[in-house]
């Protein structure tokens, strides 16, 4: 070990001397030295597949007595009844707290928490996730009760209420925060309420979900010809192997299926949306739809949406909205991916007094990008800073798998990685501005303001047509009588 | 897709409770890992060698937050944190020469202004509006030597990620992450804001934190009941101001202030860097001594005075939101490293984490009378004598009063019966896996390094910490419920819903 730090010093040691020089005076960081070229190999976990299909990612890591386990099955919200939204999230965290068939829940509960072990299941709207970590010595542990849950979960009742309960009181305070509100009602606006993307659970369809739809969309989704299993930690292969063809053994290949929802269409005219809150900022929420996964013009987006809002301070957004002109502590936008179109999206809490103004400035930031060519120092800064920060992605080594596992389960190719900084340096000035006229209209864009009127400079219907979103109703509605 | 916010956050880092443990066997190799070197001007750097990915994490902080502030300059520790991404004389300017002319005359505009705001409904308006239009022109016409943002530019060049600071009650962090080949940018870029921060775009910035203060605080219902608790529970000490400050201070603070106190509290002597990942510190320790090692030490930070005196009887706060209820608790305790702190966090892990903590069982999973409560053992600091908290969200239709009362219940038990072994283990096989967890990511092991060499003087301290976690027993949790847990040492707040939505 000692040996090969030495060796390595002594590799090092001539560029090292350089830098050691002394110097007078602070410098300017572009007076440095290049920095010497970093190399770094990526790492890929090992695959494999067991008998009944479950596709296993492997990849150890030795440096703490430590095991990840992380589960993807297809499926989840997105595949709901419409008179049962909600249903996919409840059945996920029922899973866990119901406990198996032979495993009562509050018996897990007490075995994981002793050994600090923890098993949680997700709704990820287009898949499920299960995931579970422990001290390698309780690895065996973890693995047993993670397969009995995933195949023989029990979903009692008393769980399935207590479940239900505390969604519906998430439900009575998701209207207490401006941007919460603001995002749930983009989100309906955006995709629409009859669409898987754009509907939201109520109270009414949360009511409408029984044990027995839990137990049928578990049977829907959980086979494992359907799952993606991922083991990352402190343990040999051979003994993953091993374990994972003893505890799911037994467990039979089933035909799933997942037939596609209808696809989104544009619904975005321009409308503007106001619903009054009375709350101290103007919460502001712009866009329409985005783009799909697997666009051939991706990395002219990824560039393009690091310039437009999404690389922090050097974003133009941020820069003009909060650093220049002290209009907000924080705005985000960009151009989005997902399975059907994702959404182009700015949003942001404003200062109230000086909405309108803000509102001109963010259309103001869309209508150059589609006009001018950006500057060479934002199209190199972004690259830059795309491809020098690339190593992030394998930093540890748990995330490296997952980031492998979900790149298959969004349809990515698995050389996605090996070429994507080749092909983020590709990117030009003209391709930015390409991809911003073909992918941005901001005369299209949904304009949706949650906050007072009366705090704004000048009404909303300077800008257009308003409609009006009476909240009170809307809640008072979903909550029903009270009482 | 990659979003990337800083959001600058006063809170994300003072909530970090002392949960961090330390098994026997990795205790050792932690220490083997870490190389102290302290500076002749009193800075303390450490280094934590972990040779995976070629990248490294870096934070330093400054034993200076909130409760170092008077009244009249809260929330200056905050502002002065974003002042710290603004530039240098070197960095973030074309002419530093032309630009420090007009900065002082921002300086003295920006004065005037800001004292004739803080007579608030007796400033002349007119007065107010003309200081404003002048100093509105004098910033664009700044506007022409600045490079904006550059260190962010700097850094998003170089691969760099996570650029951020916080601001707590206690102390003030920086962070930020590089790939392996950039450490000496990051030698150059962080001595250069130690050495020489400007106090560029400082009022704009001003307008940034009072839209950050209403955004953080005055709509999250959660965040205002917290501020509110506080400043009933402490009358004297400054633990009660909030980190993100009053409004009025925020809107009035002056660029002189705020450069004063930088200069009282942002010295080598009151800082701690940790510098965590694949680097040598054989051959990172001359770079360090290069680029930090001339920063002038400072004048030791002013002793602190105050104490908070002792509860005399409990305080009761109400107010109305447009919110549904929430609900929050405390008590006066002991601070780290005391037994009595120790026997605390043990106390609220039994209580409220995980399904199998008495108050989620009896109070979340069986009567359902709310949908969280959490018991927290150093709100909302360490430095100084703390509280023990309670923080609940009541399910409907069940009312504050009851959980209030179910609360109390669970605490006038720890007070006549004796927490079981099995629950004593329980919490200890937890913050031991906790700690080897926090291990798992170069900024956690920094994290861990400054909090205790900075708060507590010596890195070595959270040893301790899982020393006395280790000799917790049921009698000191005992004794600590019914010293500390007593009704006239309690603060109540609630937020109940504005009984009539305008």
């Amino acid at each position: 070990m000692k040996s090969i730090r030495i060796q390595k010093l002594v590799a090092l040691a001539a560029a090292f001397l350089v830098l050691a020089l002394p110097v007078l005076g602070q410098k300017h960081p572009r007076e440095l030295p290049k920095p010497p070229a970093l190399a770094f190999k990526m790492e890929k976990p090992v695959t494999f597949t067991l008998g009944n299909g479950i596709r296993v990612y492997y990849l150890q890591d030795t440096e703490l007595p430590l095991v990840w386990v992380l589960g993807y099955f297809r499926g989840g919200s997105l595949y709901e009844p419409a008179a049962k939204v909600g249903l996919a999230p409840l059945m996920a965290t029922v899973l866990r707290t119901g406990g198996s068939k032979t495993r009562p829940g509050d018996k897990i509960n007490e075995e994981l928490e002793f050994i600090s072990a923890t098993v949680e299941a997700m709704d990820a709207s287009e898949f499920m996730s299960v995931t579970g970590n422990a001290l390698k010595k309780d690895f065996a542990k973890l693995v047993e009760v993670y397969a009995d849950l995933v195949m023989n979960p029990a979903f009692p009742q008393d769980k399935l209420d207590l479940a239900r309960n505390q969604t519906l009181e998430g439900m009575r305070r998701r209207w207490d925060q401006p941007m919460q509100v603001g995002s749930f009602l983009f989100n309906e606006k955006l995709y629409g309420a009859d669409t898987p993307y754009g509907r939201r659970a109520t109270p009414a369809t949360l009511k409408a979900v029984t044990r027995e739809d839990l137990a049928a969309l578990h049977q829907r989704f959980f086979a494992p010809n359907n799952l993606m299993l991922g083991v990352a930690g402190d343990v040999p292969l051979d003994q993953v192997k091993a374990l994972l063809n003893r505890v799911f053994k037994g467990w039979a290949k089933r035909k799933v299926e997942l037939p596609e929802p209808a696809p989104l269409t544009e619904r975005a005219d321009g409308t503007i949306y106001y619903a009054y809150k009375d709350t101290p900022q103007a919460n502001v929420f712009l866009g329409h739809l985005g783009v799909r996964r697997n666009n051939p013009d991706q990395y002219k987006l990824d560039v393009l949406n690091d310039i437009f809002g999404g690389g922090g301070f050097t974003a133009r957004l941020m820069k003009e909205l909060r650093s220049n002109r002290g209009l907000t502590y924080g705005i985000y936008g960009g151009i989005f991916a997902d399975r059907d179109r994702g959404p182009f999206q700015v949003a942001s809490p404003l200062k109230a007094a000086q909405l309108v103004e803000a509102l001109g400035l963010i259309k103001g930031i869309i209508q150059d990008l589609q006009t001018n060519l950006v500057s060479d120092e934002e199209i190199e800064t972004a690259k830059n800073s795309i491809i020098n920060s690339f190593v992030f992605r394998f930093e540890q080594k748990n995330r490296i798998m997952s980031g492998a596992m979900l790149l298959k389960l969004r349809g990515y190719a698995d050389t996605y990685y090996d070429t994507y900084i080749d092909n983020i340096r590709k990117v030009t000035k003209q391709d930015v501005l390409e991809v911003a006229k073909k992918y941005m209209d901001p005369a299209k864009m949904i304009i949706l303001v949650v906050g007072d009127e009366k705090k704004f400079e000048k009404p909303l219907s300077s800008l257009g047509t308003v409609k009006p979103i009476d909240l009170k109703a809307l809640m008072e509605a979903e909550r029903g009588p009270q009482k | 897709m990659r979003l990337r916010q800083r959001m600058k956050s006063c809170c994300f880092l003072l909530t970090l409770a002392l949960a961090f443990g330390l098994a026997p066997l990795l205790g050792q190799s932690l220490e083997e890992k870490v190389t102290v070197h302290a500076l002749k001007n009193g800075l303390t750097v450490l280094f934590g060698e972990r040779h995976g990915a070629p990248v490294f994490s870096t934070m330093y902080g400054f034993k200076v937050g909130s409760v170092d502030e008077v009244p009249g300059i809260t929330g200056t520790a905050h502002l002065f944190e974003h002042m710290a991404f603004k530039g240098t004389p070197v960095i973030g300017t074309k002419d530093y020469e032309k630009e420090k002319v007009l900065m002082e005359k921002i300086a003295q505009v920006g004065r005037e202004w800001s004292l004739e705001l803080a007579k608030g409904e007796r400033a002349d308006k007119e007065k107010v509006a003309r200081l404003r239009a002048d100093l509105t022109k004098l910033e664009q016409e700044q506007k022409q030597y600045i490079i904006k943002d550059e260190i962010d530019l700097i850094y998003s060049n170089a691969g760099g990620t996570g650029l951020n600071a916080g601001t707590g009650t206690d102390q003030t962090m920086y962070i930020i992450s590089l790939p392996a080949n950039q450490f000496e940018l990051f030698c150059l870029m962080e001595s250069e804001r130690i050495r020489n921060t400007v106090l560029r775009e400082f009022y704009t910035e001003r307008s940034v934190i009072q839209e950050e203060r209403k955004q953080t605080t005055d709509a999250v219902p959660s965040r205002l009941l917290n501020e509110m608790f506080m400043g009933a529970a402490f009358i004297a000490h400054p633990y009660g101001n909030p980190v993100v400050g009053w409004a009025s201070d925020i809107n009035s603070v002056t660029l002189e202030e705020a450069q004063a106190f930088k200069q009282k509290y942002y010295t080598p002597n009151n800082c701690v860097l940790a510098i965590v990942g694949d680097i040598y510190p054989e051959r990172a320790i001359p770079l360090v001594e290069k680029y930090f090692g001339d920063i002038p030490r400072g004048e030791d930070p002013p002793i602190f005075r105050t104490e908070e005196p002792k509860q005399l009887g409990e305080r009761r706060v109400r107010f109305e939101f447009d919110a549904e209820p929430l609900l929050m608790m405390g008590y006066h305790k002991p601070n780290f490293p005391s037994k009595e702190d120790a026997a605390a966090s043990v106390l609220a892990y039994i209580l409220t984490t995980g399904r199998t903590s008495r108050i989620y069982k009896d109070l979340i999973q069986d009567k359902q009378l709310a949908v969280s409560i959490y018991a927290g053992s150093a709100s909302p600091g360490a430095r100084y004598p703390n509280l023990f908290t309670f923080n609940a969200v009541p399910r409907f239709p069940h009312t504050l009063e009851e959980v209030e009362k179910a609360v109390l219940e669970h605490v006038e038990k720890v007070k006549t019966e004796p927490v079981t072994e099995q629950e004593l283990q329980k919490v200890k096989n937890n913050i031991e896996a906790s700690y080897i967890r926090s291990m798992a990511s170069n900024m956690g092991i920094a994290m861990t390094l400054v909090r205790y060499q900075l708060l507590f003087g010596d890195w070595k301290l959270f040893l301790k910490y899982r020393e006395l976690i280790t000799g917790v027993t049921a009698a000191d949790i005992m004794n600590f419920a019914k010293t500390y847990l007593t009704p006239e040492n309690r603060t109540v707040a609630y937020l109940v819903k504005k009984a009539k939505a305008s």
